[in-house]
């Protein structure tokens, strides 16, 4: 559903990213894994469309992303969560659910999909009426996920997730990915710095070092390959 | 007693101006983060498009109409081609920009109208009202003005708490990033902004024209006046604006009515170190500013 | 090491001055009238590129500020028989009160709130001294008599030679004041307020000494100004004055000390083009008063929209191509060209538009330059760490 081919991202005069190509098949869950300051969040970025990058292709289905703004991109059915979730505090649990399905979304669509969201995440229905603000960490990653995930899109872009949750939050989480991105045929690209959990719930996994991806493979060969794990996932 | 009413009164009467312009003025800072200096010329602008159209005989009303749509589009027009070619650079800059549009509109509509004051016809009459025996210094064009500018608050608050486009605009302006991420047309959202709140200052403008000298420099004492009343209020909240003009308003008018009239912008100033004294963030700042 | 760039100030100063004193016996005395202007209102404007350069305010009352140093200048000399040395300074000094007085509620929070004060300080300062126009003359304003030449000299060129070293030795102290901690303290506030705190720094203080400094050279000109046209009234320092002034530093280069000679040249012949093109396209006696204003407004917006750094930053920027094919330039940044802070959304081409556009400043060392480096890296290794 996503093919990458040859993306560059340059800062200045940092290459941030240097040629990195792979496949992100619909209904499964792509790891994108690394260390700090690898490039997968800029990766994100460049196809969400808030890098402009200096090479390469990204194409959804054929439909090719790079070179429109980010707001082209979101309409096109490209869900982008970004690393500290950006919830919008100023704004309640339910603004942020309804401004998530203003895009894509025809009106008598849209409460429905937020109701749905609810029901995913049923912490969320309790506070409707709260400003964003009032919520948990945890709370705030179903919030932004299910924000994205309200304006029914193709492809899901997570920018580690689990940072700052409880194990067991995390855990959680990752079983409603897998569900999810089977039962709507989602294309979820996952970027965590946590490799184990993002490995227990991929069907692909793809290794990006010092903007270059030097893995793409099952998550069972790569988590068996004990030299290459360590090298490069630390664990 | 009756200096002091109609000293109150009058107070209340520039007030509500003063807070069309601090909304106007909040607005657009809410929204993209530059405080417009230009707002008084654009209003000026616009409101010398209606003097014409009155004395080429077009009506109170088609005149009022045309100024605000002339205000909308001007808004627009600004943030488009003055303030959009400055994204991602200093916040300085977008200000600079605006000072130079002052001094540039006021120079447009002196050589086209000319730098005389002159007066300017009020929609309603302008004598003070009758209670039994006595005048107050209120008049039907006051009452107006009041109605005018509250219907207008209203009409903001509910467009921005109850509409969709009101909740794109609040992303955009909370959160200009995400919003994007979420599909929201951020440019678009600004430019619309810009044209609202230039809007808002087209309405003062017209408001203000019959109470003073109407020349090209007439609402540069209004500008300073809604500055005041927006950092009074918290340069973020449109309720604010509404308090802080009143306060101003009423203040300035006892500064006016007890002390004389050249000393009222003083009296402003005083006001307003005091307010950034004591409160900074103004009395309903809804974003944590940082202090100093 | 610490005193070479003091060495290296003072003898650009005697340079400069050598070059004005020759200058000067050659023009006629009117010219030299105008140049002594000049000199007064590069005081003025160094003290405002100081202020909104390198420490990122803005200030629309720099004009009210330069009426008050008239005004006391002129009640002192009309009243004291003190020394002009004393008198300037008290005039000085005043100015600088005021200026703390300001200055101090304006710089509690982050934003345009000094923009906005210093403007109702410049429509409502004049109303005052009509109020009080007993003291202060009224319409008319106050007369004085300038101190007279010694020997022979021309008067006019006396006057100006006053004016030019007032000039002189007020930018060699801005420019060692640039240098110093304080100059450091003024750049890192503006580039970062909460960064600036983090590290130690007052910023509210900071912010206040760089208002007082503009403060006390504007005071500086209006009174410099009052000592070669013997007069002093409010219709010398309307609101246009300061957007003027703003207009002229901007022109000039914020932040630049040499690009202030541009804008004091402007805001001198500015108005006497004006008027003449006024008369010869017979506009009208009204459009020529408001013309010279409105081309400082034009420049306000052109100068920010194509080059914000000035014509300092335009001539740096064309010598630094020229050089930069020879050997490595410093780069470094003016108030109007910092890059964001990293943490902001960017696209990749309005970075490197942003890389290509920075400047160097006037005041550069490779002291300074090494610290924007350091700064860059910084910002480098933030965005890395992101990716």
């Amino acid at each position: 559903m996503l093919s990458v081919e040859g993306l560059s991202v340059r800062y200045g005069a940092v290459e941030a990213l240097d040629g990195v190509s792979f496949e992100a098949a619909g209904g499964a869950i792509t790891a994108v894994l690394g260390a700090n300051g690898a490039g997968k969040t800029t990766l994100l970025r460049a196809l969400s469309g808030l890098v402009r990058p200096r090479a390469g292709t990204a194409d959804l289905d054929g439909t090719p992303l790079v070179g429109r703004p980010p707001e082209a991109i979101a309409r096109l059915g490209v869900a982008h969560v970004p690393e500290g979730r950006g919830v919008i505090v100023e704004l309640t649990v339910d603004e942020n659910l309804r401004l998530g399905t203003l895009a894509r979304l025809p009106r008598g669509d849209r409460r429905p999909a937020i109701e749905e969201v609810y029901r995913l995440f049923p912490p969320l229905d309790g506070r409707r009426h709260r400003h964003a603000s009032t919520l948990s960490g945890g709370e705030r990653q179903m919030l932004a996920i299910g924000r994205a995930l309200v304006s029914k899109p193709k492809v899901l872009l997570l920018d580690e997730p689990s940072l700052g949750l409880a194990p067991a939050v995390t855990a959680q989480l990752m079983a409603t990915l897998v569900d999810l991105s089977r039962r709507r045929d989602l294309c979820v690209v996952l970027v965590e710095q946590n490799a184990r959990s993002a490995l227990s719930v991929a069907q692909w996994a793809v290794v990006i070092n010092l903007g270059r991806v030097v893995l793409a493979d099952q998550p069972e060969r790569l988590a068996s390959d004990d030299q290459l794990r360590h090298h490069y996932l630390g664990f | 007693m009756g200096l002091f009413v109609n000293v109150l009164l009058n107070g209340v009467t520039d007030g509500t101006i003063f807070a069309a312009v601090a909304l106007a003025l909040v607005l657009i800072h809410r929204a993209t983060g530059v405080v417009n200096f230009a707002q008084g010329a654009m209003g000026m602008l616009t409101t010398f498009v209606a003097f014409s159209l009155l004395t080429a005989g077009v009506g109170y009303w088609g005149a009022f109409v045309v100024a605000l749509a002339a205000g909308f589009v001007l808004g627009a027009l600004v943030e488009r081609v003055l303030i959009r070619p400055l994204e991602g650079k200093p916040p300085l800059n977008p200000v600079i920009v605006t000072i130079g549009l002052l001094v540039v509109l006021e120079g447009v509509a002196g050589s086209i109208w000319g730098n005389t004051s002159r007066g300017f016809p009020a929609a309603f009459s302008q004598s003070g009202i009758r209670f039994g025996h006595d005048t107050v210094a209120f008049s039907h064009f006051d009452v107006f003005i009041l109605v005018a500018v509250l219907a207008l608050m209203v009409g903001l608050l509910g467009l921005f708490r109850w509409t969709d486009l009101g909740l794109r605009m609040r992303a955009a302006a909370f959160a200009p990033v995400v919003a994007r991420l979420l599909g929201v047309r951020v440019g678009r959202t600004f430019s619309l902004g810009w044209a609202m709140a230039a809007t808002v200052g087209a309405l003062a403008a017209l408001l203000a024209a019959p109470l003073s000298s109407f020349s090209p420099y007439y609402m540069d004492l209004y500008l300073v006046y809604g500055f005041t009343a927006a950092v009074l209020g918290g340069l973020d909240s449109p309720v604010g604006a509404l308090v802080g003009g009143l306060v101003t308003g009423v203040s300035t008018s006892f500064v006016g009515g007890y002390l004389g009239s050249s000393l009222e912008p003083l009296g402003s100033l005083a006001l307003l170190l005091v307010v950034l004294m004591i409160r900074p963030q103004g009395l309903f700042a809804t974003t944590a500013a940082r202090r100093v | 090491m610490a005193g070479q760039p003091l060495v290296r100030h003072l003898v650009l100063a005697l340079a400069a001055a050598a070059g004005f004193y020759l200058l000067t016996s050659v023009l006629s005395p009117y010219d030299n009238f105008q140049v002594g202007e000049i000199a007064a209102y590069a005081v003025a404007l160094a003290g405002l590129s100081v202020l909104t350069g390198v420490n990122g305010q803005i200030s629309l009352g720099h004009g009210a500020l330069m009426a008050v140093g008239a005004y006391s200048f002129g009640l002192l000399m009309t009243h004291t028989q003190l020394n002009l040395m004393v008198e300037l300074l008290a005039a000085v000094g005043l100015t600088t009160v005021l200026g703390i007085a300001v200055g101090i509620p304006s710089a509690r929070l982050a934003g345009p709130y000094l923009a906005g004060v210093t403007l109702m300080l410049a429509l409502g300062l004049p109303l005052l001294a009509d109020q009080y126009s007993s003291t202060f003359g009224g319409d008319q304003g106050l007369t004085i008599t300038p101190p007279a030449a010694p020997g022979s000299l021309d008067p006019e060129r006396w006057l100006a030679w006053i004016q030019i070293a007032a000039a002189l030795v007020t930018i060699v102290l801005l420019a060692n004041l640039l240098r110093s901690r304080f100059g450091r303290a003024f750049r890192a506030v503006r580039d970062d307020e909460v960064a600036a705190e983090l590290a130690g720094i007052h910023v509210g203080r900071t912010k206040v000494l760089a208002f007082a400094v503009s403060a006390a050279c504007a005071g500086l000109a209006g009174a410099l100004l009052v000592l070669s046209t013997g007069i002093v009234n409010t219709g010398e320092f309307p609101l246009s004055l300061s957007i003027d002034l703003l207009a002229g530093m901007v022109l000039g280069g914020a932040g630049s000390l040499m690009g202030v000679w541009w804008g004091a040249v402007a805001l001198v012949y500015l108005p006497q083009w004006s008027t003449s093109v006024a008369g010869s396209l017979s506009l009208g006696n009204g459009v020529s008063a408001y013309l010279a204003t409105v081309v400082f407004g034009l420049i306000l917006i052109v100068v920010m929209l194509v080059a914000p750094s000035g014509l300092q930053g335009l001539l740096r920027w064309t010598g630094g191509r020229l050089l930069s094919t020879l050997r490595w330039v410093p780069a470094s940044v003016t108030a109007l060209e910092v890059r964001q802070p990293a943490n902001q959304e960017k696209d990749q081409e309005s970075q490197e538009k942003d890389q290509e556009s920075q400047e160097s400043q006037e005041s550069q060392e490779s002291q300074e330059s090494q610290e924007s480096q350091e700064s860059q890296d910084k910002q480098d290794r933030t965005e890395r760490s992101e990716a």
